[in-house]
């Protein structure tokens, strides 16, 4: 997927000109280059600022608002436990630690080898099915200790 | 598109295909209005929406003037699902009165609430629906623009839509000169990108602008000044999915059905403790008893009904002496609780209320936006306080000023998330004092959850 | 009628207007209301909720900085519950507030403090949360922020980017984590701030605090009201002063800059207390400067005077006043020339800057300024720029044209470099150096030729059409695209979008003036504007931007060699007698040399033999350098009245100590007209004198005595004389300036000119051909050298090269060159060049843009010894400026 792809402004450029036409294209562009990216990297933000003529600190505090944005790389696996209320009541903190301590970091870090990043999630609307996981976007429900730690070991392997 | 096609279409397609499926698990204590064609029909084709008498209520509505379709949405009664139960009729009447070249439709599919997710389901289970409700309020209001602002946590749900108004386009339904009117109408999907208080109307406007998720002040309201600064009305999913029955059948009809104050249906979200979890859709002045025993089928195994937890984390928590309480706007007011969207979480005698209700003011917390500082500053503070009484570092006289800080940061923050956030720990509070009193002064958690100095199951 | 909403303030019934915030009533009212968040200039947000209110129609508090009253309604702004909210507010601002007071900066000038005061909140936490701790940016040289201080009011972002119109501050992360910083808080190398420190000035708390230079607190200091001594815009600012040291500068919110300021009026005030100032009258023997003390200098001065008349008469005297200097002190000065000299050969530096302007509107409309004011910038629906880069010359005006983008206004402009202010604008029209006519020229020709001019305006209020139009049609945008080096139809459009506009306002500055053909520039502005009726309306008009804080002033006291104050003839025999009447004195009816004809290129005839010079220097700012040198060589005797030894006063043979404008009272007059007060701040520094009083006792010392107790007697003899002046007094302007023309002590004013009729009665279409610069590039000098300033300098240095931090940015010369001008020459990017020209040689830094044309060079004039050795000096035959903005030069690699 989009793990450190390399930089390529001319081909943002033309991107961010698909969306020209369009009011307030900036959270749309912003998806575009956090698909592609993992993250949004400065250049973008400043290539983004240019051509709408937005200013670059204003698009910054638009990323850092959002927490499906990043402004630093990410893993190349998005891992999320679902921390809605559901899925708390079913334990999904237990789960949050669970991860945080095989993985020996802290929610919205990444592994040091740039594998996994735990990233926040808020209700993901499966409750009747939690406690939920979510791997790169896609949800896995019912989750427990045991197929969390499988899942990740597949990831792993890949 | 014409009437003429359409009701070629409807009619072809029928005489190929009469059969649909039918929805498994449909209670029968439910009625379908909003979930008409959920699991009933391929949510991806156009032709079985219309074969279900689809784009026949924006047809209809063309027909009549701005004003009628309005007063015919007054009729009905109908009050925003999104959980403050505005009129919508009204709100419609006044984007209607406001003139303006441009006017935008919003509808609002952020559904961030923890434990909510009727709206997924709705949109997931028939866009087209959705789109037609849209065009109908575009119509209504005099817009010719509308969004709709899907959570990215959804992706089918916005996939759907995408290509249910890609279908419709491309059958002439959705654009210029729609039914041969000289009413043009377009629709355009915004995805959120993980903010709860995106879900609040003016914080959403924002975000479609290109901005950071910030609350506005209200008044102006968004009807008056909205989205890029036009008149704009912003409806629920589920508002907008009850309109087109209330245009084929009538704001008469419609306003028969539920309560007085609260007329129609309501989609519930289940989930928790009970057996069976997922949505229903109910006529509204169903009680809680019935929600967990007759639909939820009761208690899981090992599990006693503890709690109910109503409207998310600005909602509120009721106990086994509500079970005969009325679910629909106005009743669980008295019991400091609301309805809210719909979203029902039922807690069993293992899940602690304190630490449930400590687990909502994280939300709370996480998600303010951080712009007036009582919510921005007080909804950390009551995280912090909650948080001391789960470790068991609290006396009786910091519940007090728990209480008062709650009514500090509700009686002055900016929008709906600040004033509501502390409203869990006025009815916990309230319905569950001893509980506190258990914490603070026993230091005991007894279902064991929280890390108190003496741990699990007290005496 | 107006429609009144009426309704009650804590018992007591008020008036509304139409959407006037129940705040604004109150503020009106002197009724308290705390507010952390609101600011007059931008819609409030209601995020600090400090001003909550309540309301008889609501159960809930209201912020009134949003609520507009409705009829009947009942306020209390002081019940038990108001009260309590705002006290809770307080404490919870204060709980994740760093308990710091003792040693921040803010001390005493923190409205979190205040209020913590007024409202009784202990400075014990009351609640438990993590006090802010984030990292401080002090990256900027001249602030830094320190986030942990920030309440998130938010009125740094909304200054810098809805009113500066710069954006270069965000917030950033959300709800308790959410900071204020620079663009990826990065520092000030990945931001767009350009310190104009707007955002310092607005923070309520001490979160964004200047870098201070001397430790003060707050209750130690005392304010002073006065106007910026740098640009013609004129904004006005309280000096803050520990004893006679200033510390601060805060901008007010008044007219003309609605509590702006720019990088120079914020930070730029060091040179004030500067150790170099000039303490004590200096005299040179054998070449060195020794002290004297103000007899010495004063006897040495009138000796020579008496010596020089003798001998060579009253046509070898020159002085150059100054424009930098007060309204007074340029009036007392041509009066010194006229009466103790009796010469008119009085100059000063507009002659470099706006002689052409003051020619050619003159001739056209009648009068040579702004004919709208700086609060009309606003007001536009379009804005057309040409040879000014607004943004870096008069920041706040640029600021001003930024908000008129942002509520609608069309912005085109016509430069040689993509500006600023060309990469917002919605048409940039990049042309060369010198090719302005062409492009007016063809401009007019489209909206001639595609009917969009204003035939009714035309008709009614202007003559000469005819001749004008014949010249017109022979610009098609073809023929002048190819002279422009831009697009046709980058003309085309530039025509259209202008003639479409209602109010559309023309603003130049010294790319338009400074040419061998200057006038002509100037006229076919005017021409431009009449066509298409834009001008004698609100925000519709043509506006030269005067560059320096008095050069409008200077001119409009006589500071020239052909007009008495108020611009009145000296050759005209009823004019002359005016003024011989009024000053008892016989007076010359010869128009005086000019700055550059005579007298600092007056070398090859020698007739000047004695010059004066008060506050000017011309040996860096005139062209052709080692002419200047040459002239003032060859000079008999110069005095040099200055605050600093300025590179013209090495020249002298006395050099009188002068004080600064913070050291004395006077007027200085703003580039749209308007005579605004500076007040005495400090003391004289040292042994220095103000100028107007140097002036005086000179004058009474040579026979002519002048007693003037303080300079609004000056000024009230100015508006004796000076029918444009006449209803100024110190009275009248103590708050607010005035802008001339001023009729009479009754007459409010004049906002805009040419309402209903030209002061010359019908606006005056000329011919103009394109004629293009004197000296064009050739085989042995095939670069176009073009000059220009730059944000963080004023004219020579002689203030802004005092304050460190401010000449830290711009410390030594440089050129502006693309990348295939660097090729061809083999340049990197701050290399060290020679630059050449027929006149001399200088060197510079090398900087490489993409916002310049091939084969142009552009260099800052602000350095000795730098762009002006290499100008040209060719002069308009009109108003003699010389061609500063283009000459054929060579870059000569320096190894
Ligand atoms: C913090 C907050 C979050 C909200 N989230 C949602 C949401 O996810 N979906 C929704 O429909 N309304 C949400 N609302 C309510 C909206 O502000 C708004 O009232 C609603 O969209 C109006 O639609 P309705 O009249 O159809 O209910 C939220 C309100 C607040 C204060
Ligand atoms: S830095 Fe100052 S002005 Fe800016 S938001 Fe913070 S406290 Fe307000
Ligand atoms: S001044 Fe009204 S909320 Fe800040």
């Amino acid at each position: 997927m989009n793990h450190l792809k390399e930089i390529d402004l001319k081909q943002f450029g033309i991107i961010i000109d698909r969306f020209k036409d369009i009011k307030g294209p900036l959270i749309p562009i912003l998806h575009e280059a956090e698909n592609l990216y993992g993250y949004i990297p400065i250049e973008i933000q400043n290539l983004i600022s240019q051509k709408l003529k937005i200013s670059n600190a204003e698009i910054n505090g638009v990323a850092s608002f959002y927490t499906m944005f990043h402004t630093e790389p990410t893993g190349k696996y998005q891992i999320g436990i679902c921390t809605g209320t559901t899925c708390h009541l079913n334990g999904s903190s237990k789960l949050l630690k669970h991860l945080e301590q095989s993985l020996d970091i802290k929610e919205g870090e990444t592994t040091s080898d740039g594998q996994f990043t735990i990233i926040p999630v808020k209700c993901i609307g499966n409750c009747d099915v939690g406690p939920n996981i979510t791997v790169d976007g896609r949800v896995h429900n019912n989750m427990n200790i045991k197929k969390l730690d499988k899942i990740i070991e597949d990831l792993s392997k890949r | 598109m014409n009437q003429k096609i359409l009701d070629q279409m409807k009619n072809n397609f029928l005489k190929t295909n009469p059969i649909f499926t039918t929805p498994k698990n449909v209670h029968p204590l439910e009625q379908r209005i909003v979930l008409k064609n959920y699991q009933v029909i391929d949510p991806e084709s156009i032709i079985e929406y219309i074969a279900k008498d689809g784009y026949q209520s924006i047809s209809k509505a063309l027909k009549m003037t701005q004003e009628d379709v309005v007063n015919e949405v007054i009729k009905s009664k109908l009050r925003g699902r999104g959980g403050v139960g505005f009129p919508t009729g009204l709100k419609w009447k006044f984007a209607l009165e406001y003139e303006s070249d441009e006017k935008y439709v919003i509808c609002n599919a952020d559904e961030g609430e923890p434990g909510t997710f009727m709206d997924r389901h709705i949109l997931e289970g028939d866009p087209h629906n959705n789109i037609e409700g849209m065009m109908i309020a575009g119509y209504a209001i005099g817009a010719t623009k509308g969004y709709i602002y899907v959570r990215a946590e959804y992706p089918l749900a916005a996939a759907r839509l995408q290509k249910a108004i890609y279908d419709a386009k491309e059958l002439g339904i959705l654009g210029n000169n729609i039914f041969d009117t000289n009413f043009n109408f377009n629709i355009e999907i915004r995805l959120g990108a993980g903010a709860f208080i995106c879900g609040e109307e003016t914080a959403l406007m924002e975000s479609i602008e290109g901005k950071r998720g910030l609350s506005r002040n209200k008044p102006p309201f968004p009807a008056q000044i909205g989205l890029f600064e036009e008149p704009t009305i912003i409806n629920n999913v589920e508002t907008i999915a009850s309109i087109t029955s209330i245009i084929t059948n009538g704001g008469e009809w419609y306003k028969k059905i539920g309560t007085e104050k609260s007329t129609g249906t309501k989609v519930f979200s289940l989930s928790g403790k009970t057996k069976n979890n997922g949505i229903f859709e109910i006529p509204m002045g169903i009680s809680l008893r019935e929600v967990i025993y007759n639909i939820g089928g009761g208690m899981k195994e090992g599990s006693t009904f503890k709690a109910a937890f109503t409207g998310g984390p600005s909602g509120g928590v009721l106990d086994e002496t509500h079970l005969d309480v009325i679910i629909d706007f106005d009743s669980l007011v008295k019991y400091s609780s609301i309805m809210g969207s719909g979203g029902i979480i039922i807690a069993d005698q293992n899940n602690c209320i304190i630490d449930t209700i400590k687990h909502f003011m994280e939300f709370n917390a996480d998600e303010s936006c951080g712009k007036c500082t009582p919510c921005r500053e007080g909804t950390t503070i009551l995280y912090n306080m909650l948080d001391d009484i789960t470790k068991g570092k609290s006396s009786m006289e910091d519940l007090e000023k728990l209480k008062h800080l709650a009514h500090v940061v509700s009686s002055t923050s900016l929008c709906g998330l600040g004033q509501a956030a502390p409203d869990p720990i006025f009815s916990a509070i309230r319905h569950f004092y001893d509980e506190f009193v258990d914490h603070i002064k026993h230091k005991v958690c007894k279902a064991g959850v929280c890390d108190m100095p003496v741990t699990k199951g007290g005496e | 009628m107006e429609k009144l909403i009426k309704f009650k303030i804590d018992g007591v019934e008020y008036n509304a207007k139409e959407n006037e915030t129940v705040l604004d009533v109150c503020k009106k009212n002197d009724i308290f209301i705390p507010t952390f968040c609101h600011d007059d200039r931008f819609a409030s947000e209601a995020a600090c909720r400090m001003c909550l209110v309540e309301t008889s129609n609501s159960n809930k508090l209201m912020t009134s900085c949003t609520l507009i009253p409705t009829e009947g309604v009942e306020i209390q702004t002081n019940s038990d519950i108001v009260l309590e909210a705002r006290q809770e507010v307080l404490k919870l601002t204060w709980a994740s507030h760093p308990n710091d007071c003792v040693v921040c900066e803010a001390d005493g000038n923190c409205k979190l403090q205040d209020y913590m005061y007024y409202y009784d909140i202990p400075s014990e936490k009351e609640y438990n949360i993590e006090v802010r701790d984030f990292e401080i940016d002090d990256s900027n040289k001249f602030f830094y922020i320190d986030p942990s201080k920030c309440i998130l009011c938010g009125k740094c972002i909304n200054v810098c980017d809805q009113l500066v119109g710069v954006g270069a501050l965000s917030f950033n992360e959300r709800g308790k984590d959410t900071y204020v910083s620079f663009a990826f808080n990065k520092g000030m190398d990945f931001s767009t701030c350009v310190s104009c420190g707007n955002c310092v000035s607005v923070c309520p708390t001490g979160a964004l605090v200047e870098k201070s230079h001397t430790k003060f607190r707050t209750k130690e200091t005392r304010k002073v009201r006065t106007t910026c001594p740098y640009c013609g815009v004129g904004c006005q600012f309280n000096l803050v002063l520990k004893g006679d040291t200033v510390v601060r500068v805060d901008p007010i919110n008044t007219t003309p800059n609605e509590g702006l300021l720019c990088i120079k009026g914020k930070f730029a005030y060091r040179y004030i207390n500067h150790p170099n100032r000039l303490k004590s009258p200096l005299i040179k023997k054998n070449g060195v400067f020794y002290e004297a003390t103000w007899e010495e200098a004063y006897t040495l001065i009138v000796n020579k005077i008496s010596q020089a008349k003798k001998t060579y008469g009253s046509s070898a005297f020159a002085g150059l006043t100054s424009a930098k200097c007060t309204n007074e002190e340029n009036y007392l000065f041509q009066k010194f020339m006229r009466i103790i000299f009796g010469t008119n050969n009085i100059d000063h530096c507009a002659r470099l800057c706006h002689a052409s302007t003051v020619t050619g509107l003159a001739t056209t409309l009648g009068s040579g300024a702004m004919t709208n004011s700086i609060s009309e910038v606003k007001n536009h629906d379009v804005i057309f720029v040409i040879g000014s880069n607004t943004t870096e010359t008069h920041p706040v005006i640029g600021s001003f044209m930024r908000q008129a983008k942002k509520s609608g206004a069309k912005i085109i402009v016509a430069e040689p470099r993509k500006i600023d202010l060309a990469k917002e604008a919605d048409l940039f029209v990049q042309i060369k150096p010198g090719t302005n006519v062409a492009l007016l020229n063809g401009m007019m020709n489209v909206i001639y030729n595609e009917n969009l001019y204003d035939k009714e305006f035309i008709r009614k209020r202007t003559e000469n059409f005819d001749d004008f139009i014949k010249v017109v049609k022979q610009y098609p945008p073809e023929r002048c695209a190819k002279i422009c080096g831009c697009s046709v139809d980058g003309i085309i459009e530039a025509a259209r979008i202008y003639a479409a506009g209602e109010k559309a306002g023309i603003y130049y500055a010294m790319g338009i003036t400074q040419h061998s053909n200057g006038t002509n520039h100037v006229k076919s502005i005017a021409n431009l504007a009449m066509l298409t009726g834009n001008i004698g309306k609100e925000s519709s008009g043509i506006n030269p931007l005067r560059g320096q804080n008095n050069v409008q002033g200077a001119c409009d006291v006589g500071g020239l060699p052909d007009v008495y104050p108020g611009y009145q003839k000296v050759h005209l025999p009823e004019v002359k007698a005016k003024f011989e009447k009024a000053w008892g004195v016989k007076l010359s009816d010869e128009i005086g040399h000019s700055l550059l004809s005579h007298i600092t290129h007056g070398a090859k005839d020698h007739s000047i033999k004695f010059l004066y010079i008060m506050g000017e220097n011309p040996i860096v700012s005139d062209p052709d350098i080692t002419n200047v040198k040459e002239a003032l060589n060859n000079m008999n005797f110069i005095v040099v009245q200055d605050i600093f030894l300025t590179e013209t006063a090495q020249y002298a043979d006395v050099v009188l100590p002068a004080s600064s404008y913070a050291e004395k009272d006077g007027t200085f007059t703003n580039t749209e007209r308007r005579v605004q007060r500076i007040r005495k701040a400090l003391d004289p520094i040292g042994d220095s004198k103000p100028d107007w009083v140097i002036i005086q006792e000179l004058m009474t010392l040579l026979g002519y005595p002048q007693h003037f107790n303080h300079p609004s007697e000056i000024m009230d003899e100015i508006a004796s004389l000076s029918p444009i002046y006449a209803g100024i007094n110190y009275d009248r302007i103590d708050k607010i300036g005035l802008q001339w023309p001023v009729h009479n002590k009754n007459h409010p004013g004049t906002k805009y000119l040419h309402k209903d009729k030209f002061s010359r009665g019908l606006g005056l279409f000329t011919p103009i051909e394109y004629l293009g610069a004197k000296e064009l590039p050739d085989d042995e000098y095939p670069l176009t050298l073009t000059t220009g300033r730059v944000l963080y300098h004023f004219h020579t240095r002689t203030m802004t090269g005092k304050c460190t931090r401010i000449n830290e940015l711009v410390p030594n010369n440089f050129i502006e060159i693309n990348q295939i001008t660097a090729k061809k020459y083999k340049l990197d990017d701050m290399e060290e060049v020679i630059i050449k020209s027929r006149r001399g040689e200088t060197t510079a830094e090398v900087h490489i843009t993409d916002i310049i044309g091939d084969n142009i060079i552009f260099m800052p004039f602000h350095f000795a010894d730098g762009a002006n050795m290499l100008t040209n000096v060719v002069l308009d035959e009109t108003c003699d400026i010389p061609e500063l903005k283009v000459a054929a030069c060579e870059i000569v690699k320096k190894s």
